[in-house]
This record gives structure tokens, C-alpha cells and sequence, in this order.
């Protein structure tokens, strides 16, 4: 198969050639997901660790999975969940346009 | 309820069972050989069903499922998180609280299920390996194609192969979910990012070779 020119945006390529280091597997991100959450709501941490923030920007899947569960781990403990979950963005979004 | 209806948001429910949850020790032993362990199992299955529905509720492509088939996949995904959360119970180190790492079985259970429900209806042929996006049907079809753009295309057909340029077409320009594209592929979530994340790696080496991307600062290269 020879293959074919696309006509790619700046997004298209800006995705395609995102900087997801350090590497952690999907599974690895579910293994720590609930760990990174409740630090984030319970105040112990501000940031995400390197390998986890990587992936959660370059994994849609995770990403929206774990958002969903910082939503739901702040209304446990009744913490702020607006401020918690544009947190979590501004995070994620720091460094990238891409999100 | 009507079928036009927003699915419930957790921020409309009462707290778990209406009363204060148990604390962790209570959830594993309860659920462990407690004498209530079928009262604990219930309310574990509630705690399910209410991240299945917010869950649920947070995902555009699930309001073209209809209410009964929200329900459905509801219903399934708190079934499965709670067998899930049972059959790992003693995998649970505590290392958070024992609910938030309970949500994130049934979050993953209706994720997947609402992602494939809504491509099922979607006729998409993602088993021709290599096969690059049609320039007239992506998202992208309108845009104008930058010099990055024209390089990344040049890259993605010279030091990719047919699996890793198809994978990345699907996920990064047709915009297939990716536990669509593993079910269609007969793969997996963690396999097919994989592939995502080396086929990132060559083409970021090959740019950056060539002089269109910056070279990665030591620094940043730590984990």
C-alpha cells in the first residue's frame, strides 16, 4: 500500500506529535488514578505526579475518566468541585493548547 | 423520567444511601465476612450506580443513546464495578478512600460501554491497517494544512509503520475513541496507547531531527 498525503491542521499535528513523557501505561494510570485524586481533593498535593500528568494529556479515555472521579471524590468529602476540576484543567493545560 | 432529560448528576443526589458512608475499615470488612455483608453489597451497588450515572451524564455521545439504553448501560456497568470491587477487595492497600477507588470501576464500565454503544451505530471500516484518513470526511477536512501539518505528513509515511500510522489516524484525526478501536482491532486500551505513544516518539525524533520541533531539555526528559 502506498500511502497518501492527508492535509493536517496545526491541531491534527500538534496532537499527533505530543510530548506524552514520561510514559505510563493505561493500566498503571487506573492503578494510581484513585491515589491522585484523593491527594488533589485532600489538599496533600497540588500537582500531578510527571509520568501521570503526561498521560492523562495524552489519553482521552483516562483523562475524562479521571476527571470524572476528581468530580466525584470532591462531592464525598464536600470539598469545592469547581475549583478542584479547573484545577485539574489548568494542569493538564499548562504547556499545551492542545485540550 | 423523560427521555429528554439529563441523566442525573451526582450533584443531585443525596450522599451515598442517604446516610454518612462508612469509613474504609468498615467498607472492607463489611464487604469482606461481616455479618451485614448483603446490606454492604447493596450499598456498595448504590455507590456503583451513582458514578455509572454521572458518569453517564458527562459523555456528549450518550444522549444519542436514549434514556432506556442509558439505563441499560447504567444498570450493566454497576453490576460489573461491583463484582469488580469484590473479586479485588483484597487488593484494596488503602492507600485512598476505599470510594473513590471503588468509582473507578464502574466510571471505567460505563465509559467503554457508552463509547462503543455510540460508534456501534456508526458505519466505519477501522480494520484497514494503514489506511490513511480521507481528507473529506475527518474533522480536519476544512482546515488548512500548516507546514507542521505538511511535515508530520510526510513523517507519518516514512517512519511509521502500517500499524502505528493507522492507530494514530483513527485516534488523533478521525477521532474513534480508542476502546472503540480496540474492540474493532481485537486489542486493548493499554496496547493501542502504546502504539499511540511510540508512534509520538518517532515522528517528535524525526521533526526534531529535521528541524521543526525543539530538541527535549535534559531536564524535561526526567522522570
Amino acid at each position: 500500500m502506498s500511502p497518501r498525503s492527508r492535509r493536517l491542521s496545526s491541531r491534527a499535528a500538534g496532537r499527533l506529535t505530543l510530548d506524552a513523557e514520561p510514559y505510563l501505561s493505561c493500566d498503571d494510570c487506573f492503578e494510581q488514578v484513585d491515589v491522585q485524586v484523593d491527594a488533589l481533593v485532600s489538599g496533600v498535593s497540588e500537582s500531578l505526579p510527571p509520568a501521570f500528568r503526561a498521560h492523562l494529556v495524552g489519553c482521552a479515555a483516562c483523562r475524562a475518566e479521571a476527571r470524572t472521579l476528581l468530580d466525584l471524590a470532591a462531592h464525598e468529602v464536600g470539598a469545592d468541585r469547581d475549583t478542584l476540576l479547573a484545577h485539574f484543567d489548568r494542569e493538564l493545560a499548562a504547556g499545551t493548547d492542545l485540550l | 423520567m423523560d427521555e429528554t432529560e439529563a441523566p442525573t448528576i451526582v450533584s443531585r443526589l443525596p450522599p451515598a444511601g442517604g446516610i454518612a458512608p462508612p469509613v474504609t475499615d468498615d467498607w472492607v470488612a463489611r464487604l469482606g465476612s461481616g455479618r451485614d455483608r448483603d446490606q454492604a453489597i447493596a450499598e456498595l451497588h448504590g455507590l456503583m450506580l451513582r458514578a455509572a450515572r454521572h458518569q453517564i451524564a458527562t459523555m456528549s455521545e450518550a444522549h444519542e443513546l436514549g434514556w432506556t439504553r442509558r439505563e441499560e448501560i447504567v444498570h450493566a456497568a454497576a453490576d460489573e464495578a461491583t463484582s469488580a470491587v469484590l473479586s479485588r477487595l483484597s487488593r484494596f492497600e488503602g492507600r485512598s478512600r476505599f470510594t473513590t477507588w471503588a468509582y473507578k470501576f464502574a466510571i471505567l464500565q460505563t465509559a467503554v460501554e457508552v463509547r462503543r454503544s455510540a460508534w456501534r451505530r456508526r458505519e466505519t471500516d477501522l480494520t484497514a491497517l494503514g489506511e490513511p484518513a480521507s481528507p473529506t470526511t475527518g474533522p480536519e477536512a476544512h482546515a488548512e494544512a500548516s507546514d507542521l501539518g505538511r511535515a508530520v505528513d510526510e513523517a507519518m509515511n516514512s517512519v511509521l509503520t502500517d500499524h502505528q500510522r493507522h492507530v494514530a489516524v483513527a485516534l488523533l484525526i478521525d477521532g474513534v475513541p480508542i476502546d472503540v478501536l480496540a474492540e474493532r482491532l481485537g486489542s486493548n486500551r493499554n496496547a493501542l496507547y502504546k502504539t499511540l505513544h511510540d508512534a509520538r516518539v518517532r515522528l517528535r525524533n524525526d521533526l526534531t531531527t529535521r528541524g521543526y520541533l525543539g530538541a527535549r531539555a535534559p531536564e524535561e526528559a526526567t522522570p
